[in-house]
Parts: C-alpha cells; sequence; structure tokens
C-alpha cells in the first residue's frame, strides 16, 4: 500500500520533555575497541527512502563509513513509498532484517510499540541527543524511551510565481493571513485564474491550519483518543481551507501529488501554492524559465509578523531489534548524525537538521530559510501508536472531511462521518 | 522450498475394484484390458498436481484460516507471538453492516460487469467472425494490446483520463458539446466511479472472450450458418439456434472465469479510487485489504478472505454442478 | 444479395470505433511516455507529442538493477510457466482421456484453486516461505507463480487434449505405440496451438504479479513490477518515466503475443467448446 507523505511526520509542539537526558555510557560498546578485524565481511544494511539521501551525502557517508570500520560495508537501499509499510513490518520480523531503517515521523509511535525497534535510550548522549531539538525528537520518544534518533524535517510554505504577483502590483509579501487573502483576491481580480492551486485532499496543509486553529486531530476522552473534527477550530480551520481551494481550480477531491502540483505551477499560469522546496525545484526541471521566479514565505499566520503553523514532518533514523550488528549500526549513527553529516544532509537535500546549531547550513537556501521561519512553530499528527491506521487509504480526514465539506457539505456533518470512521481506527487493537 | 505438504486431503483415493475401467458409451474404445498400472496410470498423472496444489495452495489456505482466528497485528507479527481469538473475527464482521453492504455491493458489482462483459465479448466475436481479413487483424490487435497493457499503466491511465481537470474525456464531452462535463468530476460519486471501474474492466475482459469465442466460431461448420440463411433466419435466430448450442460449454466456462476474476478484482477497484468516495465502491477483495493488509489486522483480513471465499462457492455452487454434469456426458 | 454496400459498411465501422475504444488508453500510455514533462498534463490533450523525447526511456531504463529485474522476471515467468505446463499436461491428459475414481473430485479442486485468492493470502504465504528461509529467493517466487496458473492451464489444456480426436491416438495403438509413444508422436504434436495460449496467459499473469514479490524479496530477487512503480515517490510522480516504463513492460508481451497469435488465438476456445 502507498502511504504517501506518510514520512513526513511530526514533532509535537507540546514539548514532551524528554526525561533522559543523558544515561549515555552503557559500557556496551565493547567490540568497538577490538580493532579493524572485527569489521571484516560485515555488511551494513540502511534502509532510506527514496528522496531521503542526496547523492553526495550518500558517496561521502559511504566513503567515510568503510574509512573508519575497515572491512565493513555500508549498504545503502533506497526504498520504494509503494507498500512501504507491509515492507517494513514483515522486514522486521526476519531473522535477517535491515540494520538501519528509516521510519517516518508519524509512523514511529507505531514501529516503536511494536517491539521492532531498539531501545536506544542509553545512546542517546552518544547520539548528539543533548542537543536536538526537543519538538523534532518528541516522535522519537515512546512511553519515556528512545526508540529512534530524529534525522531531517521540513514543512510546507507558500511558493509563487513572482512574476505574476509584481503584475498585480503587489510589491512585498503578505505578513497576515488578512494580506494574503488580499493579494490572492487582486491577482485574481487580474486575470489569473489559479490564484492559488490548494487541491481539496493536501490533508497535511489543513492540518497545519487545525494547529494554528489551536486543536489536534484527537483528543483525550478517559484513557482514549478520539477524533476532533467535530470542533469549532476544525471548523474553522476547514472553512479557511475551503476558501484558499476556491482562489483557483484545483479539485476538490484529489490530493497534491494527482496531479503533481509542482506540474501544474510548472505551466506558469498559477500564482502559488503551498508545497515544499523540492516540488518548486520539480517545476523549474519542468519549465527553466521559472527559474528567476519563484520566491517563498512562510504562511502567513493571523497576528502581524507571526507564520501560521504548519505540519513538520520528517524522518527518524532507527535500528531494527533483531538486526545481526546492533554496535555497528550504532556507530553508522552516530556518524550518520555527526554535525559533519547531519549539515551536509541540510545543506545538500534543503531539510531542517535535528539540531538548530547546524541550521547556518540552509543560508542561501530561500526555500529552507522561509520554512526553518515557521518550523519552530511546526506541530504534528497525534504521536500515539493507533495513529498510523487513521491515515491508511483512504484516509477518512481527507477522504470524508475535507472533500465532504469543501463539495458542499455542512462541516459539522461531514466531521461526525469522518469522527465514526476515525474512531474506529483509533480503537482497533494493536 | 516454498512449503511442505500438509494434508492428505485431496489425496486421490485408491482405485477400488468395484470400479472396473469402464469404457465410455461411445464404444470402440479399445484399451487393453486394465492392469494395476493402468488402472494406477490416471492417479499417478494428477499427483503432480495434487501435491502441488496441496503444498502451494491449500497449505496457505490453511494457514490464512489458522490466522483468521487470531489477533495477528504488526505486533505479534514481529515478536513472533500468537494471540487467539476464537471467533471473534468472524463475529465480527458478521455483526457488521459494512460487511454486508460490501457484500451486496460485490454481488451486484459482478453481476452487471460479467454479463457486459458477456455481452460485449459476444458481440464482438461475432464481428470479428464477419470482418474482412484486413479488419479482423487490425481489430484483433488492438484487443490484444488492451490485454496486454499492465494493469498498473491501465490504471493510471484511465484516472487521467477522466480526470476532472486534465481528463481527455472530459475535453471530449465538452468539445461535443456537452459542456456542463467539462470538469465533470467521475470520481465524485458511487455511480460514476462504479461506471469508470466497470468500463475499464470491461475493456480490459472483453478481448479474451471476444477473441476466443471468435476462434470458437471458426470451427464451426460454415455449411451451417449457410443452411440458417437459407430457411431465412435472422441473425439472432442463427445465434441462438446454431451458434449458441454448439458453443454453450465455451459460454459457460467462460461466464465461470470471468466471475472468478470479476468477484476477485482487485487493483483496478483499488488503483482506481481505493473504494471511495467514502468507501462507497468497496468490494469484498478491496474490503478484505484495506483491513486486513492496509491496517495491518492480518486477522482480520484472513477472516474476511476466507468468507469472501465461502460466498464465492455459494454464489458458484450452482455452476459447479452444471459443470460436474457435464463431466458426466463426457 | 443480402449483403448490400451498406450490409458491409457497418461492420467495418464498428470495427473502426471498437478500434479506437480499445487502442486509446495504450496509445495515450505510450505517447505520454515520449512528452516532455510539460505537455504531460495539459488542459487541452496534445494527442501526437510533435516535441518527442526519449529522457523517460533513458531515465526507466536507466534506473538501478534494471537488467537484473529483467532477467528475473523473464526466470520467474517463464520458469512458473514451463513447470505449470509440465505438470498440467499430465493432469490434463488424466481428466480428459481416462475414466477414474475421484475424477470428478479432481475437477472440483481444479475449479476452486481458480477462486484463490492470492492478494489477499500474501501474508500467509509470506509466513511460510519466512519460516523455511527462503526469502529473497527466485524459488518459491516461480512456484508460489505456477500455482496461480496451474488451475487455468489444467483447465484449458484438458480441452485442447480433448479436441484431439481420439482416433488419431487409436490408430497409433493399433500401430503399435505404446501409450506414451502415441502421445508424445500425436497428441502432443497437435496440442502446440494449446499450449501457447496456455503459456500465453500464464506469462502475463506471473510477469505482472506484484502484492507477493514486494514482501517476499525485499533485498534481492525483485522483479520488473517493482520497478514500474518506483518512479511515483514521495518526491512527486514521475509519470513519463512510470508510462515509458509501462510501455517497455508491456512489449514483451505483445511481442510474445504476435509470434503466438494465430495459433494461440483458437486454442482456448478449442477446448472450451469440447469440453
Amino acid at each position: 500500500m502507498r502511504k504517501r507523505r506518510a514520512a513526513i511526520a511530526v514533532l509535537g509542539a507540546t514539548a514532551m520533555a524528554v526525561s533522559v537526558a543523558a544515561c549515555g555510557s552503557s559500557g556496551s560498546k565493547s567490540d568497538k575497541a577490538s580493532g579493524p578485524g572485527d569489521f571484516k565481511g560485515k555488511t551494513l544494511t540502511v534502509w532510506v527512502m527514496s528522496g531521503s539521501n542526496p547523492p553526495g551525502w550518500t558517496k561521502d557517508i559511504t566513503a567515510a563509513f568503510e574509512k573508519k570500520y575497515p572491512g565493513a560495508k555500508l549498504s545503502v537501499q533506497v526504498q520504494q513509498w509503494g507498500g512501504i509499510q507491509q515492507k517494513l513490518t514483515t522486514a522486521l520480523s526476519e531473522n535477517n532484517p535491515p540494520d538501519v531503517v528509516e521510519v517516518g515521523n508519524t509512523q514511529t509511535p507505531y514501529y516503536a510499540a511494536t517491539g521492532g525497534l531498539m531501545d536506544l535510550t542509553g545512546d542517546k548522549a552518544d547520539l548528539g541527543g543533548k542537543d536536538w531539538s526537543p519538538a523534532l525528537n518528541a516522535s522519537a520518544v515512546y512511553q519515556g524511551k528512545q526508540f529512534a534518533a530524529p534525522w531531517y524535517f521540513s514543512n510546507r510554505v507558500v511558493v509563487y510565481n513572482k512574476k505574476i504577483w509584481a503584475d498585480a502590483g503587489i510589491k512585498d509579501t503578505p505578513k497576515t493571513q488578512d494580506e494574503f487573502f488580499k493579494d490572492l483576491d487582486t491577482i485574481k481580480a487580474k486575470g489569473t485564474q489559479d490564484a492559488l492551486y490548494a487541491p481539496g485532499q493536501d490533508w497535511y496543509s489543513f492540518d497545519g491550519f487545525l494547529l494554528d486553529a489551536g486543536a489536534d486531530l484527537v483528543k483525550k476522552n478517559g484513557d482514549n483518543y478520539v477524533s476532533n473534527l467535530d470542533s469549532p477550530q476544525a471548523a474553522e480551520a476547514i472553512n479557511l481551507y475551503k476558501k484558499l481551494n476556491s482562489y483557483g481550480t484545483a479539485p476538490k477531491d484529489k490530493d497534491e501529488a494527482t496531479p503533481q502540483q509542482s506540474d501544474v505551477f510548472a505551466k506558469g499560469d498559477v500564482g502559488a501554492f503551498i508545497g515544499f522546496g523540492w516540488e518548486a525545484a520539480g517545476a523549474i526541471a519542468k519549465n527553466p524559465q521559472l527559474k528567476d521566479q519563484i520566491g517563498y514565505f512562510p504562511i502567513p499566520g493571523k497576528p502581524v509578523g507571526k507564520p501560521a503553523k504548519v505540519f513538520l514532518g520528517g524522518s527518524n533514523l532507527a535500528i531494527a531489534q533483531a538486526g545481526k550488528n546492533p554496535e555497528l549500526a550504532k556507530d553508522f549513527l552516530k556518524l550518520a548524525l555527526s554535525d559533519q553529516f547531519e549539515g551536509a544532509l541540510a545543506k545538500e537535500g534543503g531539510v531542517i537538521p535535528n539540531k538548530t546549531s547546524l541550521n547556518s547550513n540552509l543560508t542561501g537556501n530561500p526555500f529552507a530559510t522561509a520554512a526553518s521561519a515557521a518550523a519552530v512553530g511546526g506541530g504534528t499528527t497525534p504521536l500515539i501508536p493507533a495513529w498510523g491506521n487513521v491515515e491508511n487509504k483512504p484516509n477518512p480526514i481527507s477522504t470524508i472531511f475535507m472533500t465532504g465539506v469543501l463539495q458542499g457539505q455542512d462541516p459539522s456533518a461531514a466531521a461526525k462521518q469522518a469522527d465514526a470512521e476515525i474512531d474506529k481506527r483509533l480503537s482497533q487493537k494493536q | 522450498m516454498g512449503a511442505q505438504s500438509t494434508g492428505t486431503a485431496t489425496e486421490p483415493r485408491p482405485p477400488s475394484a468395484s470400479t472396473p475401467p469402464t469404457p465410455p458409451p461411445p464404444a470402440g474404445r479399445k484399451r487393453s484390458a486394465g492392469g494395476l498400472a493402468a488402472r494406477g496410470a490416471p492417479y499417478l498423472l494428477i499427483l503432480p498436481a495434487l501435491v502441488a496444489t496441496a503444498a502451494l495452495l491449500a497449505y496457505p489456505l490453511l494457514r490464512n484460516l489458522v490466522i483468521s482466528f487470531q489477533n495477528l497485528n504488526a505486533f505479534q507479527l514481529i515478536q513472533h507471538t500468537t494471540e487467539w481469538t476464537g471467533f471473534g473475527n468472524y463475529t465480527d464482521q458478521l455483526t457488521s453492516s459494512v460487511f454486508w453492504h460490501t457484500t451486496f455491493r460485490s454481488v451486484l458489482f459482478t453481476a452487471a460487469n460479467v454479463a457486459l462483459i458477456m455481452a460485449t465479448g459476444t458481440l464482438v466475436g461475432l464481428l470479428l467472425n464477419r470482418l474482412g481479413k484486413r479488419m479482423r487483424l487490425f481489430l484483433s490487435l488492438a484487443l490484444i494490446l488492451a490485454w496486454a497493457m499492465p494493469m498498473v499503466a491501465g490504471t493510471t491511465v484511465y484516472q487521467w483520463l477522466f480526470d476532472s481537470q486534465y481528463g481527455v474525456v472530459n475535453w471530449g464531452l465538452a468539445k461535443l458539446g456537452w459542456h456542463s462535463m467539462a470538469g465533470f468530476n467521475w470520481f465524485g460519486g458511487q455511480f460514476s466511479t462504479f461506471s469508470v471501474i466497470t468500463l475499464m474492466i470491461v475493456w480490459q475482459s472483453v478481448p479474451f472472450v471476444a477473441l476466443n469465442l471468435y476462434a470458437g466460431l471458426t470451427t464451426i461448420a460454415a455449411e451451417l450458418f449457410e443452411a440458417a440463411r437459407m430457411d431465412g433466419a435472422t441473425a439472432w435466430r442463427t445465434f441462438r439456434s446454431v451458434t449458441f448450442p454448439i458453443l454453450k460449454p465455451f459460454f459457460l466456462s467462460t461466464a465461470f472465469l470471468e466471475i472468478i476474476w470479476v468477484f476477485k478484482a482487485f487493483t483496478q477497484v483499488y488503483a482506481l479510487n481505493a473504494g471511495g468516495p467514502a468507501g462507497t465502491t468497496q468490494t469484498l477483495p478491496v474490503y478484505a485489504f484495506v483491513e486486513g493488509v492496509g491496517n495491518q489486522h492480518y486477522g482480520v483480513g484472513a477472516a474476511i478472505s476466507t468468507l469472501t471465499i465461502l460466498i464465492l462457492l455459494a454464489l458458484m455452487s450452482y455452476y459447479f454442478r452444471i459443470i460436474l454434469k457435464q463431466e458426466d456426458d463426457l | 444479395m443480402r449483403r448490400s454496400l451498406l450490409g458491409r459498411f457497418w461492420p467495418n465501422a464498428v470495427a473502426v470505433l471498437l478500434f479506437v475504444f480499445f487502442v486509446f488508453p495504450v496509445y495515450w500510455m505510450a505517447t505520454t511516455a515520449f512528452k516532455p514533462d510539460i505537455d504531460i498534463i495539459s488542459k487541452t490533450p496534445d494527442f501526437i507529442p510533435f516535441h518527442g523525447t526519449f529522457a523517460h526511456f533513458d531515465k526507466a531504463v536507466h534506473a538501478a538493477g534494471f537488467w537484473e529485474l529483467v532477467r528475473n522476471s523473464f526466470t520467474v515467468a517463464l520458469g512458473a510457466v514451463l513447470l505449470s505446463l509440465a505438470i498440467a499436461l499430465l493432469a490434463s491428459f488424466a481428466l480428459a482421456r481416462m475414466r477414474f475414481r475421484g475424477r470428478k473430485a479432481f475437477v472440483l479442486v481444479v475449479m476452486v484453486a481458480q477462486m484463490a485468492p492470492w492478494e489477499v493470502m500474501t501474508i500467509s504465504v509470506y509466513m511460510i516461505v519466512r519460516d523455511q528461509d527462503q526469502l529473497n529467493s527466485l524459488i518459491p517466487l516461480t512456484l508460489f507463480y505456477m500455482m496461480m496458473v496451474l488451475p487455468f492451464t489444467i483447465w484449458t489444456l484438458r480441452g485442447f487434449i480433448a479436441a484431439v480426436p481420439k482416433e488419431l491416438e487409436e490408430s497409433a495403438l493399433v500401430d503399435g505405440c505404446t501409450r506414451t509413444q502415441a502421445f508424445i508422436r500425436v497428441v502432443f504434436p497437435l496440442l502446440a496451438p494449446g499450449l501457447m495460449a496456455t503459456s500465453l496467459f500464464g506469462f502475463i499473469t506471473a510477469w505482472n504479479e506484484f502484492p507477493l514479490v514486494l514482501i517476499l524479496n525485499k533485498q534481492s530477487g525483485q522483479t520488473l513490477p517493482l520497478w514500474l512503480t518506483q518512479f511515483q515517490t514521495n518526491f512527486g510522480d514521475d509519470w513519463g518515466a512510470t508510462m515509458a516504463a509501462s510501455t517497455l513492460f508491456t512489449i514483451p508481451v505483445v511481442i510474445v503475443f504476435l509470434i503466438l497469435q494465430r495459433k494461440a488465438v483458437g486454442g482456448l476456445t478449442a477446448g472450451a467448446v469440447k469440453g
């Protein structure tokens, strides 16, 4: 099954305090000191998701790893998104699983709960954990234990076509939501059919607006979590999204990948869309004329100068519990999360690194700069194991609630329908 | 090897002395007086097929049945633990209105599709028989291409063709003067989604029926058609009194295969709209997949698939009887 | 004459319409593969790619491990087809030519086997293969694909064998052949079209299979259907490359079909007719 974008997960704005500061040296790494001979014939298998590892970074880290641990081989295997969940679950059940796996942040609590991931609590300090941004690390912690390490993050911004905005006489990027709407009105009045292209099922964007309205996708009801779409905040967020959708011809029942919104934007007649830097790069690849025409700004919030909260996606690195090379796997994690390689990944991939001290690597990348401005206030989907069920296709948030409201249903009525399905999925036995 | 043989459930019964190899009525079969070897021969011949079926199909089905009595999710799979739930998965399904709606929908969906496929396939097959040589090759080629196109590509292309904004279909309808169809959302409603799915399944399945029917028609002696025409029979009459009776076994077994294929059709339904909008186009296999594999509740999925097999068996029992009766006539 | 000009006109007109109906999606796939990205999504469809490009094909063919996947796909599909033909030939001969106790039960087994819901059985198949330590191998894949096509193969071959007049075989027996010799010399050559027709069906099935190979062979032993989906990624679906890959993926099937065409189309029914 295809879990698009599931990987891009999240960080709890609710800074779940990571209790285990540093119980660092558990003395478990005995096999390392005993010399290079130990690594002979060992191959460390690392699963990364398609698109996560830039070529330069991959080449460099492979060389560095194999130099540092002579005799060992590093095999970075790129995984496709189609059916990744089944692949990961089955792989973790095998005798010979991949040693290190990339897990989307929204999926991490789910896999932590299955017991398939190794407890890294004792290694957190060695991995540089004391400097990780708490919000970015939240998804890697389950029941107080560290089951993964935060790797990289990203969030959506407004990507706009400078030429269309300038032609409409707009000089500055909007600083508030009201200004944003006014600008879109102006552009539309100038005859641009798609002032904004906001497809109706881009539910991660919707989640951002929901967070911005001050609510989460679930709420606690006794000991259980239940869906929270039938709430004033969700109604506010979806009405806002409906308004954004009405600024263009984007379909109400498709997500941002069908068709790829960057392909639509590449045609050059779309004022703006809400998306990522790689989408803008995709548009430029298809239409090189856009090269100097694309600008970015954080999604404006209501108060002046404060960006709206966004859904913060990202990935963690975890070690398979049943892996055959646990120490070597930790060594790899240490290398990948070192300032050198974490910084290189941020720089080459344009993603937000796990430590704010490494943000300097984003200089000169206009998308990442705009994104990191909003990332501070980013949030995630609920960090509970059962959440993965909700995102399974067909996702009730996008297919029932969003499309329902955008096609004219009353928010509360659509929410009740979606809530029923979400509650069913949240209460499924694990 | 993938599996080991489990049971002897399908093992052939040893030939018993009470059933001598009776030659069938159309006499003149000169079989050498049946020695033990001759009587054992048929069992030796079907043995490999039986062993393969036992090991590679019966055993996985049995495992599937066992799983259906378990609470088997990602956790249990990864931890290699077993949690029994008795008939829990079954009672959950049998008392769920979703399950029964889905079953009902699946049956209707199968009936409509198979009827369309058989009717269209037959007409196209008859047409092939009537066309000139060159035109026939031309149309056969199109049929073959449609049949050979991988499903992944087929579903993607259909999604595009029916895309509300960029789809050729809406563009064409608008061009033909049906302006309200510009921007029409095919995947927004149950009926229109089913229409697209049906169109696609018919498109994929008709070649099989049509090409084989044509091949069958070529085996009917031309004199029979000639005679019918001399009698002044209409095309419909000719079909009813000549073609259909002769090709009846063909229609029976093709319809049998199509019912199974359409009922089991998964990729087309799932890939086009994932059973949406809001689950209103979910069929049983899609439901089993979404619950079992998608949500990683393998026990639930196994229970649904077991129920699916039972339902299919019940639906086909009529067919089994007809086909088994044919066996008697052999 | 009853066949007037009009009478000849309408079948051809209908044939042309049908041709368009059946060929258009295939045509759309192939032309999309040649279109530059910017033309793939377009509000006014681009029916003929004047500015064709081979970039998508280039990308598809240069995907990591492409040739290994091609090799694996052919190995598995051909292996499954040949195995199932061999097994089915024996069984269908017994079904078509012999009367024996349990025959009907066997027919029933074959019919029920045809119904197996493979898509939802993947997890039990997976657990069996995993527990036998046979993951990432082509052998279990070949065996299970063989099983997927075996019932159909038996079913159709049985028809073909039944269609070979018994008299031919019998005269061979009279001439002093053993039953085996008679089969090999007389029946087998006449079965060629049937064997081809059935193997084509088996080939398409095995060639296209996705859910099982996805979870059985995660580290090695992968096949082309996995390659087909790899151009749809988290970072944008490359439709041009997907369509180019699909086009390449279709070609072997079409070639096999065109080679077998004359003999193959014929067969399935020949069997069923006499069934």
